[in-house]
């Protein structure tokens, strides 16, 4: 059920205009229509996510050479639908891509005109710059480079006022729509150091949302973002572990705690160190550079994975070949690095394609071990890793981990309407829910069954041997009431194991879950609404 | 919540989903198996058997496969599928 009520969390596209809408409070129209405006109709027009499409549509009406790419499947589909309903399908090439992986794909000069609405806002500071580059690259001598964002202001009590304002408006569009952007910060600055001349064409909201131009001035240059790679270090302090305590509780809500992407150097490592790719999950990394620090001096390339673990990450689309690539053309390591070999974490290899990167970067990519901690000796055996390094447990220590980390959220699902309708029951519930978590997490490998309803069982009649006993000391035994006690704990307990055993690596069980959950919602509503009714038994 | 067309959209693809991946089986055709064992690097549940003398991998975990899908991405031979029994 978790993973259901997240992922329509994250299902934008259909609210997603909407929230647009709101965040912008209706000014953007006007903004799109100023870069429509300014497009002719031989230009061959590149829109960097073009989302659902609104500001597609009308770059289309001009011209009937549009490529339009977004990261999103589901926001394609939307925009696929709003241009054939207004039949300007034609007019535009829809694909799925990353903006990182426009340079591969496109050659230098290409386009007569780049436009991007609302987002460069989703890309990491330096993923900004360096898609600016590539815009740089792609566009004509004599092309136009069009962004329309929201920024940041740039004098602090202006945003301190702008923080005031857009913080209740942010918190309001998010709770509505699940949408919700960043504003940019230093845009004209990242456009001079990409090579452009930039001019603010056009400003709403009180200079908060632009459309800057960036005209083409000197050529780009490939250098490295980063002038100087910055160290990193086990160092835990009051907001790491703070971070730590979030992420041990809600790490299934977002926001995911996010690690700026981009190089580290751990230790002091050379030209020849082995480098180590992660994903930006703020956790991941800290735990990487505690694992790896005194061990040996290598390079941490933190690739933007959306502040998701790197398996989740990978599975769901967050983690690509193009992600890695573009962090790593980022860093500017390919150019003065000498081994040219990675060490992917075996765990993204559902979802990050090894020959894409070999074939477009020259680089040996090897699969390194499920555990960090295993990284050092991997390395020592000349990048080789035994059984145990391959393969996925589940310790016990990761299964109290991992029952803390989905408690947060499931706690909060059954708690809620506990506290409305059952408030004089809230403590002895939450006690079993506490008590049925961790004595399953604890118990896991000692329940027999392979997973499904069986591996439940033994819960449930520990939580009705529970609940008679707390029933016999806190009064009568009413069989009527000891009835419905008794399915409200097998509904908990069944519950309690389908939720675990979905987080549990070993086992397909997540997307099976939610089946038992509408099974537990019968029983409930069975026995304590409709039985009630039929026999015309008092509360 | 409740009363969202979205989220019953939601729910019934995600049963659909659940169905779908528990017939999920790993089919793998040894005539296109080079001996490149990626899949062996990469199954986190050891699934896959390298079998020096003919330079070839063996698929042992039917039973433990979590469909994953990893060695058939990582495959560049194109010798894993993962289809719906």
């Amino acid at each position: 059920m978790a993973t259901v009520f997240m992922r329509w969390l994250e299902r934008r596209p259909a609210t997603y205009d909407r929230g647009i809408r709101l965040l912008t409070l209706g000014r953007l129209e006007r903004l799109y229509r100023i870069i429509a405006a300014s497009v002719q109709a031989d230009h061959q027009v590149l829109e960097i996510g073009c989302g659902t499409g609104a500001l597609t549509s009308l770059l289309a009406e001009v011209t009937d050479r549009v490529v339009a790419i977004d990261v999103s499947e589901d926001m394609l589909t939307v925009a696929r639908q709003k241009l054939d309903e207004k039949e300007l399908l034609g007019h535009v090439q829809l694909t799925r891509m990353d903006a990182m992986a426009l340079e591969a794909a496109y050659s230098p000069g290409t386009f007569d005109m780049i436009v991007s609405s609302l987002a460069l806002s989703e890309l990491s500071s330096t993923e900004q710059e360096y898609v600016l580059r590539i815009c740089r690259q792609l566009l004509a001598a004599d092309g136009t480079l069009l962004i329309l964002d929201e920024v940041a202001p740039a004098h602090a009590y202006a945003r301190l006022l702008f923080g005031l304002i857009r913080g209740p408006l942010r918190l309001a569009t998010w709770l509505l729509t699940r949408t919700t952007t960043n504003p940019l910060k230093n845009l004209a600055v990242k456009l001079r150091r990409s090579g452009f001349a930039d001019k603010l064409l056009a400003a709403a909201l009180g200079g908060t949302l632009c459309v800057y131009q960036g005209k083409p001035e000197v050529a780009a240059g490939f250098e490295s973002v980063h002038e100087q790679i910055p160290r990193i270090g086990h160092d835990p302090n009051i907001a790491s572990r703070l971070k730590d305590a979030w992420a041990l509780f809600f790490r299934v809500l977002p926001p995911y705690p996010k690690f700026e992407p981009g190089l580290y150097a751990i230790g002091k490592p050379d030209s020849d160190s082995p480098v180590l790719v992660t994903g930006n999950f703020d956790l991941t990394v800290r735990r990487v550079v505690r694992d790896i620090e005194g061990e040996l001096d290598a390079w941490l390339l933190v690739v933007n994975s959306s502040g998701i673990n790197v398996w989740c990450a990978a599975g769901g689309g967050f983690l690509s070949a193009e992600r890695v690539i573009g962090a790593l053309k980022m860093s500017g390591i390919d150019e003065w690095h000498r081994g040219k070999r990675m060490v992917l974490p075996q765990l993204c290899a559902n979802g990050v394609d090894g020959n894409v990167i070999r074939a477009q970067t020259g680089w040996a990519v090897n699969w390194g071990p499920v555990r960090a901690r295993d990284i050092p000796t991997y390395l020592e055996n000349g990048y080789t890793k035994t059984e145990a390094m391959r393969t996925v447990d589940f310790p016990v220590l990761d299964r109290l981990e991992m029952v803390s980390a989905t408690l947060g959220l499931y706690g909060l699902m059954v708690l809620g309407p506990v506290l409305i309708f059952w408030r004089h029951l809230f403590w002895p519930i939450l006690l079993a829910l506490l008590g049925l978590s961790y004595f399953y997490a604890l118990a896991l490998p000692l329940i027999p069954g392979r997973d499904g309803l069986i591996k439940s069982l033994p819960l449930a009649f520990i939580a009705l041997a529970g609940m008679v006993v707390f029933t016999w000391l806190t009064g009568p035994m009413d069989p009527l009431q000891l009835f419905r006690r008794g399915v409200g704990m097998v509904a908990l307990s069944v519950f309690v194991a389908a939720e675990l055993q979905g987080m549990s690596p070993l086992m397909r069980g997540e997307q099976a879950n939610w089946g038992w959950e509408a099974l537990i919602a019968v029983m409930l509503s069975v026995t304590y609404w409709l039985l009630p009714r039929i026999m015309g038994w008092s509360a | 919540m409740a009363g969202s067309p979205r989220l019953r959209e939601l729910l019934l693809e995600h049963w659909h989903l659940a169905r779908t991946l528990r017939r999920l089986e790993i089919v793998f055709d040894p005539e296109r198996c080079v001996g490149l064992f990626e899949c062996f690097e990469v199954c986190p549940v050891d699934c896959w058997h390298q079998n020096r003398e003919q330079n070839k991998v063996e698929f042992i975990g039917a039973r433990r496969c979590i469909a994953c899908n990893a060695c058939v991405l990582q495959c560049s031979v194109e010798a894993i599928e993962l289809k719906v029994r």
